[in-house]
């Protein structure tokens, strides 16, 4: 018998090992002196001292415990009584009510999630806080009674109403006899909510607005460019659980001893006062006060110097509320769920798609006197003639990263077929976006990125597909720039101001643009139908494109800039020996993406699922 | 006094199901949102080779995945279940806790342990088991690697709370009448515990087929998951009514293996935490 107790305890301690090796290895990331989450490279308190003074992560920290605080109260409560009613129902209701109940729970989150934010767009709610703590407990509760009622139902049905009956009221029932014997299933449940909620992201994502972000959030927001302060928060949270957990089991014990002798009414109404007021507080500080103008800005993530927001609201003495998308399309998705905006930088083709459905108005570029520093080269393009709605942000090409200790300098003249060629196979990441890898065969094959033409198209897939079979490629998505900091694979298909940034990190790696062509993409600020702060917009525009901004910018993401005089800045300083920087728009083969009728979209879109389903 | 509570249940909970399910019948506009006309192409459509490879490559990751789980679920939720009380709130704890760090940075620590020049292969090429660097990363293995790292505490829950339950009684009438170790597991403890493996398997199976995060992260994309095929209808393509009836197949899926469960059990809930 010792012998198997030996073997099972050594094998839930294996198990354990197996759950906490990632964790451990983030946690020892987190004390790492460069910024890569994928090579250690020194030790250094460095992102401890950065979360201390980021304020987008204190009040993602606020946020996200808040609601998983309220949600678990709430949802438990709920969850509970909602069991403890049910088991008194017909067979037939109970039936149907816990199927529905365990759907969610099984469910993809992103189904719940659209379904969510339906329901608030439809009812016309304010999303933010209060959008985000329904959806919380609406997710939570079904955990919450799946524990609860399997306890329940053990219970003997008229227990109820013995208590009634003996003089309880109906309240004192449930109170002090029913919730008593199923405490362990409700403190489960409770618990399950609590994690189910911290962790939560695509729910929180498509809910939430006005700036309201969790954890979750910011750390997606983060993937681009993530850096070890998240690491740094998790070790922390990991520490204060621990801590919490351990003080609970050493001290509560002792503490509830004390207790007993205080009246037991006085023991509740205490109770009640404080999640009372515990609840309160948390509402309250989750609610933004906006005394003064508040402009909303909505931009892809890790695409601006958040220090310029904070320079901007002092000079104008206004709120920037900063929201951050991942790709146009949820920009788009959002946007036309009905949530306001008041500036976007969404990148060509989407801005000629909003333009087309009458999303934006025009500029008044009389309140844009810094427009005279924009440089000739970004300004009317195909995708809004004449500038009539939008301020050029940054701009850039597509093209390919690479190792110079890997590639062969020979082998660049093969342009886009370099993605074929058998001596790298295996080595090398495609982005996975049906936009951008069409275009690569299209350009391959030298056809218009734009076409409409279904041979062509065809054609294009069967390149990729040729492509996947000889070459196993990784198609991913924003950590594909860690990676090659890393140097993890020797080529991959990049923005070029993702690779002027890669490159600065990593010198090993160039970058070029083949030679049949590429997408030259523009990046602009525009301003929505419903703005309603439209002098601060064009202010905060005006902002964006002053030359000393413009500088710190393009400096802290790496993009190319619109502003001559940064342009002409960073290809002195900064950014001189990387070639990714400029930005040679001269060459005819390249295009710039145009709006894709919504069939032909949806046929890019099957396509690339067939080239990555097999 | 309980109605209103009911009714947040039927709006919040139920509402988004039965919003999903009028909408798998929607025909998708040209750009954003639905025109109510009744259609079923959406169904018809999952029908289409690609669709059901897809369908077919997500059942045989999620097959897998379930099959490793059970293995390595089942023994852990027994053992724990035979843990002193205090042993069994520490393993429980254990068991939660990393729950509480970012899924997403979770899986960055896999990345930072199976990378090319990461933590794995560091160990393997200094013991001398391999002599270059494996690819460990962007493979199916990976895949299923965290697969199980998501879907095990699940798993274990189920398993333990069915386990907890128990009467190890009969196991020792068993064992006094003769029957051995083996016997003795499979023809008492096993059927006694058959409910949380089952619970387990329908809580790995099915979610398994939407973790379509862990299919980008670790497996670049290789495999296309339902889930991944959910989400990037409903945002990238915006062709939510085809998203909704893919939705609602899983749902179906569900709705049935919970039928098939309570089937085999005659009539019992789910255990652990579902």
């Amino acid at each position: 018998m010792k012998k198997k107790s030996f073997f099972s305890r050594f094998y839930v301690v294996l198990c354990l090992a197996f759950f906490y090796l990632p964790i451990l290895v983030t946690m020892i990331f987190s004390f790492n002196s460069s910024k890569s989450l994928t090579r250690m490279t020194g030790v250094s308190l460095r992102w401890y001292s950065e979360l201390i003074n980021n304020v987008e992560v204190a009040r993602a920290v606020y946020v996200s415990l808040s609601i998983a605080i309220l949600a678990t109260v709430i949802s438990t409560v709920l969850g509970t009584i909602t069991a403890i009613g049910l088991s008194s129902h017909r067979k037939i209701v109970k039936d149907i009510v816990l199927n529905v109940n365990n759907i969610p729970i099984l469910n993809p989150e992103i189904v719940t999630a659209i379904g969510l934010m339906l329901l608030f767009s439809s009812a016309g709610f304010r999303k933010g806080y209060l959008t985000m703590l329904l959806a919380h407990i609406a997710f939570c509760t079904p955990y919450v009674i799946t524990s609860v009622y399997p306890k329940v139902r053990s219970l003997d049905p008229n227990l109820a109403n013995a208590a009634m009956d003996l003089g309880a009221t109906p309240f004192e029932a449930l109170t002090k006899v029913i919730v008593p014997m199923i405490k362990e299933g409700v403190f489960a449940g409770a618990l399950l909510a609590f994690t189910m909620s911290f962790d939560d992201f695509v729910i929180s994502y498509f809910v939430t607005g006005n700036g309201v972000k969790n954890i979750s959030i910011v750390v997606y927001n983060m993937t681009k460019r993530i850096n070890p302060t998240i690491n740094a928060l998790s070790t922390i949270v990991i520490v204060v659980i621990i801590v919490v957990l351990v003080s609970v089991n050493v001290f509560l014990p002792k503490l509830e001893k004390r207790t007993d002798h205080i009246h037991p009414r006085v023991r509740r109404g205490v109770t009640i006062f404080l999640v009372a007021a515990l609840c309160l507080g948390l509402i309250r500080c989750g609610s933004i006060s906006s005394q003064n103008h508040v402009l909303k800005v909505y931009n892809a993530g890790e695409y601006i110097d958040l220090s310029l927001l904070d320079k901007f609201q002092e000079e104008y003495n206004c709120t920037v509320v900063y929201e951050t998308f991942e790709s146009n399309e949820m920009m788009y998705t959002k946007l036309a769920s009905g949530e306001s905006y008041d500036v976007l930088i969404p990148s060509d083709y989407m801005i000629e798609r909003l333009i087309k459905e009458d999303y934006l108005q025009p500029l008044d570029w009389d309140l844009i006197p810094n427009a005279s520093g924009l440089m000739e080269e970004v300004m009317d393009k195909s995708y809004d003639p004449g500038n009539k709605y939008s301020c050029p942000y940054f701009w850039g090409s597509v093209g390919i990263l690479y190792d110079r200790n890997i590639v062969d300098q020979a082998d660049l003249s093969e342009g886009w077929e370099l993605l074929k060629d058998p001596k790298y196979k295996g080595d090398l990441y495609m982005y996975d976006s049906e936009r951008d890898s069409f275009m690569i065969a299209l350009k391959a094959l030298g056809y218009s990125m734009n076409t409409v033409n279904e041979d062509e198209i065809r054609e294009a897939y069967e390149w990729l597909v040729e492509q996947r079979d000889t070459m196993d490629p990784i198609y991913a998505g924003d950590d594909i720039m860690d990676n090659m900091i890393s140097g993890n694979k020797a080529i991959a298909v990049v923005y070029s101001g993702d690779a002027s940034y890669t490159i600065s990190e990593n010198p090993d790696m160039d970058y070029f643009t083949p030679n049949q062509g590429t997408n030259i993409w523009y990046d602009a600020m525009v301003m929505t139908r419903d703005c309603s702060e439209t002098d601060l917009a064009h202010a905060f525009i005006n902002f964006m494109i002053d030359p000393e901004s413009a500088i710190a910018n393009t400096e802290e993401i790496g993009y190319t800039s619109t502003v001559k005089s940064a342009y002409d800045a960073m290809l002195d300083g900064t950014y001189a020996e990387i070639s990714s920087y400029l930005v040679d728009d001269s060459d005819p083969r390249n295009e710039i993406f145009g709006y894709q009728d919504p069939k032909i979209k949806q046929k890019y879109a099957e396509l690339w699922t067939k080239v990555k389903a097999q | 006094m309980l109605l209103p509570l009911y009714l947040f249940t039927l709006v919040f909970v139920a509402g988004p199901l039965v919003y999903m399910l009028l909408l798998s019948f929607a025909t998708a506009r040209s750009g954003y949102g639905v025109e109510w006309t009744f259609t079923i192409d959406n169904y018809r459509r999952i029908l289409e080779p690609v669709y059901l490879n897809t369908f077919a490559g997500s059942f045989r990751l999620a097959f897998t995945s379930t099959l490793l789980v059970c293995f390595l679920g089942y023994p852990f939720g027994y053992f724990m279940s035979k843990l002193s009380r205090k042993g069994k709130k520490q393993a429980m704890a254990a068991l939660m806790l990393p729950f509480w760090v970012n899924s997403l940075i979770r899986l960055y620590g896999w990345i930072i342990i199976l990378q090319k020049k990461g933590l794995l292969n560091h160990v393997l090429t200094s013991l001398g088991l391999t002599g270059k660097p494996l690819k460990l990363l962007y493979s199916y293995p990976a895949i299923v690697v965290g697969m199980i790292y998501v879907l095990l505490p699940f798993m274990v829950l189920s398993v333990y709370s069915s386990a907890e339950k128990m009467d190890w009684r009969l196991v020792e009438a068993a064992r006094d009448l003769g029957a051995g170790r083996m016997r003795a597991f499979l023809t008492v403890t096993l059927p006694q515990t058959m409910p949380g493996l089952l619970s387990g398997i329908i809580l790995t199976f099915i979610p398994s087929m939407g973790l379509f995060f862990i299919a980008d992260i670790l497996g670049g994309n290789k495999i296309v998951l339902v889930g991944s095929l959910i989400q990037e209808q409903m945002t990238r393509g915006s062709n939510w009514p085809f998203a909704a009836a893919l939705a609602v197949i899983m749902m179906i899926m569900t709705t049935l293996m919970l039928k098939l469960y309570r089937r085999v059990t005659s009539g019992g809930r789910l255990e652990g935490i579902g």
